[in-house]
């Protein structure tokens, strides 16, 4: 990444333009990815939505965005891209079309679609090489229908369907190693509060080709129950605590962009969410605090 | 039958309030009605409850048009046109709203025909029962119901938040009905709607328009800007230029609405039409010169768009 | 003169290279697979420039295809039975974008029992979905709606995608001679299409698919999209009538045989109305006034052409290839609404459902029911819904139960 614009943080874009005035939520950790990834990107793209928190971003007659916009549904998303860049590429060939004029495809979807409904489709998409953009808002569950877990929901984290004393029984799915195992271009893990290293991974994706993930955690003050004033802080201490490495995949090989050093407890990052609160109160469930700490350190010595 | 309504924003109760009413209602003998209305919009925008009770079987559904009684809670409101606190207020409609002004200026400024109650704004250790205060509060204008009820009612819905919370929010909803229980039989049913006198529908034949016009597409850029999110804020970012040292790449970078413009001389600005009010700002800004003032303050002193 | 003999997908595929798609997406099902087969043939042999693509689902499929219509691309794409199902959600969202594409689905009954013979359950499954539906009857009729379809959904009112329907193995399978116009020809009817205000482009806005989260604003979109259809009746006239100047063979939203004298007449869809037309010869030759009346648009339904066509006649038989599980046929259910209350509407209205899973309605068939109708017109009491199954099939059919059964009691005693 020595080649960057983006060496530091005064070099990131201080005009934003994806428009506001949107419905989300305020601290929606999705919306601050959308608007930094927005800003890099630039408008000239086409964003195939798939149904999740980011659909109402566009309700007759508001939309925020100043390129192109196309809700498909929940399954189908990067299908929709498939149509949308042979679409242009035909139009192209034909010269009906000018290289000024083109668009980069770029899906948007939760992680509800992306690790679960859509995988089907996104799998399929990376098998033909579509050249496209995945960029999914990973906060953890189906926040639009008011968190319920999700594949994406991490051990013992309560939600919606997820009441009990223990929380979420299951483990979150690794979504970066199952597209790394389709060796597709490149595949990154962000978080918007890490805007520099976000900026160099839209910046690295934006010079490639072919299928691209940038996966995205994004702190819900909604889903998750903290202030919104806390959507920053949530997401440092996820890099900071080890539990959301910072890594892209590039040629077969994973790099770890940001290591956290010294890694903090993750009890800071757990004591900080509300969606944690019961392995705090009303006594503290030490077992399962360990067993989450256990498996970000085993993930740690696994891979430095 | 009593057809209310509860204003309010998304997270400050008004579906519990809606229900803690509901339930009392319930249990003085009516049949009722209750439901939640929101659309998109999330956390801070504006939503509506509503509560249909009447001794006979109630076939009305849906938005409430004419209400007998609207609760406001959150005095930010009756100003935002979207909220739609005043639809249908009439002669017969009794208006509460938590603020500290004095009913008669409201009466006035919201130019109502019906009478006017206050309760004070809610402390901020208080806030979060909000919802049992606007339940407590209308019930007390409502000749059929009692303190009881209500606090049997409050047990009844929020019995999962646990015995302390339920109890805490019993204490805010006997105060604010003790705060107007004077005024009780303020509020009356309404009647039914005429099927004799009334405007007819000017329906008409749609015209069938081009696709251009027809198809759901948005074809301008950012359109959503014509939304004032602003208006979901309580509480009010204010950058002390002084203090400011300029490292716009922080807070303008991390407001999740990209409501914090840099001009050309590198000064962040923030959007006020469009800040939701989330404080991420003031949470990053490494010199401590973004503080916060509540809404009507700034209000007063013309800081608001 | 190009006189062929073509399959039924043969024909549909003949439509596709003719009308010069830019665009198939496509997933392999039986009957339809060798529509795919045979254009993808095309283009590896360079006889038709289309970028063809392999989607993993028709779900996806149906994505892509309105994603890429969305570009200002001509489309094209083919289902049948269970993929069509599978798609139905991106049916009805792609009619949604009011983007213009082609989809031939090629009829199969629909699972549980799961099979591959015809009848017309999937077709009519998506009846509500926007999509304007031509049910074809021969192989020719295939490829000559085809060009017609692209004209329909790239009409300036309609903007609306468009299913044409062929009947599995007795249209997909079946050769036919078909008359294959040159291209020169199909390119007067049917020139490049100019995707005008649908495209996306660098430097443009345009938000496709957006939400509309209140029902004032919902019920607008959604009847315009009902009224655009509508639209579809006049101009299928229209064009069936330039088609014909151009080609020789004109097309109207009913092929109406031999009904203008008839006292009874049958309704049907699709291709087993052939079949129903032979019948009618036969009953003709046999002294009875009889004849035919087959709607070629399913959606938008012609109405009034039907009102035109059986206002007088004395009894009217509905034959259904399709059933409505706890009503019964589903044309009859549309022509009763559509007859309902109009002066001179035909007394009696019979229903019978026939062909399901590609069924054979005989001859025979065909004349019984023409008597049970005239014995509804004599006594005036409108005879009940009655399904073609006779007594040899329920007895071929016990005998398979009694196999079924058996598997299970000479289990313990072996083979």
């Amino acid at each position: 990444m020595s080649e960057t614009t983006y060496q530091r943080l005064k070099d990131l874009p201080a005009y934003h333009i994806l428009g506001t005035g949107t419905p989300m939520c305020a601290g929606c950790g999705g919306l601050a990815t959308l608007h930094e990834v927005y800003d890099i990107l630039g408008e000239k793209c086409v964003i195939v939505n798939a149904a999740g928190c980011m659909t109402l971003l566009s309700v007759y007659p508001c939309t925020p965005f100043r390129g192109s916009w196309l809700y498909t549904a929940m399954a189908c998303a990067p299908a929709g891209a498939q149509g949308v860049r042979d679409g242009l590429d035909i139009l192209k060939k034909k010269g009906r079309l000018s290289q000024e004029e083109d668009l980069e495809v770029v899906v948007l979807t939760g992680d509800g679609s992306a690790y679960g409904m859509g995988l089907s489709a996104t799998s399929g998409a990376m098998d033909r090489e579509l050249d496209f953009l995945y960029l999914c808002y990973d906060n953890e569950g189906y926040g639009n229908t008011g968190q319920q877990f999700s594949a994406a929901t991490p051990h013992a984290a309560r939600t919606a369907t997820s009441k009990g004393s223990l929380g979420y029984p299951g483990y979150k799915k690794d979504l970066f190693a199952i597209w790394a195992a389709h060796r597709p271009s490149y595949v990154a893990t962000v978080v918007a509060a890490e805007p520099l290293d976000l900026a160099r991974k839209i910046e690295a994706a934006g010079k490639l080709s072919g299928p691209r993930l940038i996966l995205a955690l994004s702190p819900c003050p909604t889903g998750w129950e903290y202030e919104p004033s806390a959507t920053v802080e949530i997401g440092k201490l996820a890099v900071q605590t080890g539990i959301w490495p910072l890594k892209e995949y590039v040629d077969g090989k994973v790099t770890h962009t940001k290591i956290p050093h010294p890694r903090l407890p993750v009890r800071e990052y757990l004591k900080a969410q509300g969606r944690f609160h019961h392995l705090f109160a009303p006594r503290e469930n030490r077992g399962l605090i360990a067993e989450i700490q256990a498996r970000v350190d085993r993930y740690w010595q696994e891979v430095l | 039958m009593y057809r209310i309504r509860f204003h309010g924003r998304g997270g400050q109760g008004m579906k519990t309030a809606g229900r803690i009413l509901g339930s009392t209602f319930f249990l003085a003998g009516f049949e009722v009605q209750d439901a939640p209305r929101y659309g998109a919009e999330r956390r801070g925008a504006p939503i509506f409850a509503y509560v249909r009770a009447s001794k006979t079987p109630i076939f009305e559904r849906g938005i409430i048009t004419r209400p007998d009684l609207i609760i406001v809670a959150d005095d930010h409101l009756p100003a935002i046109p979207g909220a739609g606190v005043l639809v249908g207020a009439g002669e017969q409609t009794v208006f509460l709203i938590h603020s500290n002004e004095k009913a008669a200026l409201w009466k006035e400024r919201l130019n109502l025909q019906g009478q006017v109650f206050t309760l004070p704004v809610l402390t901020d250790s208080e806030l979060r029962f909000r919802g049992a205060a606007c339940a407590g509060g209308a019930a007390a204008l409502l000749e059929e119901l009692n303190i009881d009820l209500l606090v049997e009612a409050v047990q009844e819905e929020l019995a999962p938040l646990g015995s302390v919370l339920v109890e805490a929010n019993c204490t805010i909803a006997r105060a604010a009905y003790n705060a107007l229980v004077e005024h009780r039989g303020a509020a009356h049913e309404g009647g039914p709607v005429s099927a004799t006198e009334y405007t007819p529908p000017n329906w008409l034949t749609l015209p069938c328009d081009a696709p251009l016009l027809s198809a759901p597409a948005i074809h301008a850029p950012a359109t959503s800007e014509l939304t004032q999110t602003g208006l979901w804020r309580s509480e009010h970012p204010l950058i002390d230029t002084s203090r400011c040292n300029r490292c716009w790449w922080i807070c303008s970078t991390f407001c999740p609405e990209g409501a914090i413009q840099v001009d050309a001389a590198r000064r962040p600005h923030i959007d006020y039409a469009h800040c939701k009010g989330c404080m991420v700002c003031l949470a990053q800004c490494p010199t401590h010169a973004i503080t916060a003032i509540p809404e009507e303050e700034a209000a007063a002193q013309g800081e608001s768009p | 003169m190009n006189r062929k003999l073509l399959t039924g997908n043969g024909a549909a595929a003949w439509g596709a290279r003719l009308a010069r798609i830019d665009y198939l997406p496509a997933f392999p099902i039986t009957p339809q697979t060798e529509i795919i087969e045979t254009i993808g043939n095309w283009i590896d042999n360079d006889a038709l420039e289309c970028r063809m693509v392999t989607m993993e689902s028709e779900h996806s499929m149906l994505t892509a295809a309105g994603a890429a219509a969305v570009t200002g691309v001509r489309v094209f794409t083919a289902t049948s039975s269970q993929g069509l199902l599978y798609a139905t959600e991106m049916l009805y969202t792609v009619a949604g974008w009011r983007v213009p594409l082609v989809l031939v689905n090629v009829s199969r009954g629909i699972s549980s029992p799961i099979t591959l013979e015809p009848d017309h359950n999937d077709v009519l499954a998506m009846r509500d979905c926007g999509f304007l539906q031509l049910h074809c009857a021969t192989c020719q009729e295939v490829l000559d709606n085809m060009l017609i379809a692209y004209r329909l959904a790239e009409h300036p009112l309609i903007r609306l995608p468009v299913l044409v329907n062929l009947d599995g193995f007795y249209l997909s399978f079946t050769r036919e001679p078909v008359q294959i116009p040159s291209q020169a020809e199909v390119d007067r009817f049917l020139p490049p299409f100019s995707a005008g205000s649908i495209r996306f482009r660098g430097g443009e806005s345009l938000s496709e698919g957006v939400a509309v989260l209140e029902g004032s604003a919902y019920s607008y979109f959604r009847y315009e999209a009902h009224l655009a259809s509508l639209q579809g009746l006049a101009v299928y006239e229209e064009l069936g009538l330039e088609f014909g100047e151009l080609f020789g063979r004109q097309y109207t939203t009913l092929e109406c045989y031999r009904s203008e004298d008839a006292e009874i007449v049958f309704v049907m869809i699709g291709s087993f109305a052939t079949k129903g037309k032979e019948a009618v010869d036969r009953l003709r030759e046999a002294g009875a006034k009889v004849g035919l009346v087959r709607p070629r648009l399913l959606r938008p339904f012609p109405v009034s052409a039907l009102r035109t066509a059986l206002a007088g006649k004395k009894g009217v038989a509905v034959i259904d290839q399709n059933l409505s599980l706890g009503k019964g046929g589903i044309l009859l259910t549309e022509l009763s609404s559509a007859l309902y209350g109009i002066p001179g509407a035909p007394p009696i209205l019979a229903g019978f459902v026939g062909g399901l899973g590609g069924r054979n309605i005989s001859n025979e068939e065909f004349f019984e029911i023409h008597k049970v109708v005239q014995r509804g017109v004599a006594t005036g009491v409108c005879p009940a819904p009655q399904l073609l199954y006779t007594d040899e099939e329920l007895r071929a059919l016990r005998k398979m139960q009694s196999v079924a059964r058996a598997a299970k009691t000479n289990r313990g005693g072996g083979a």
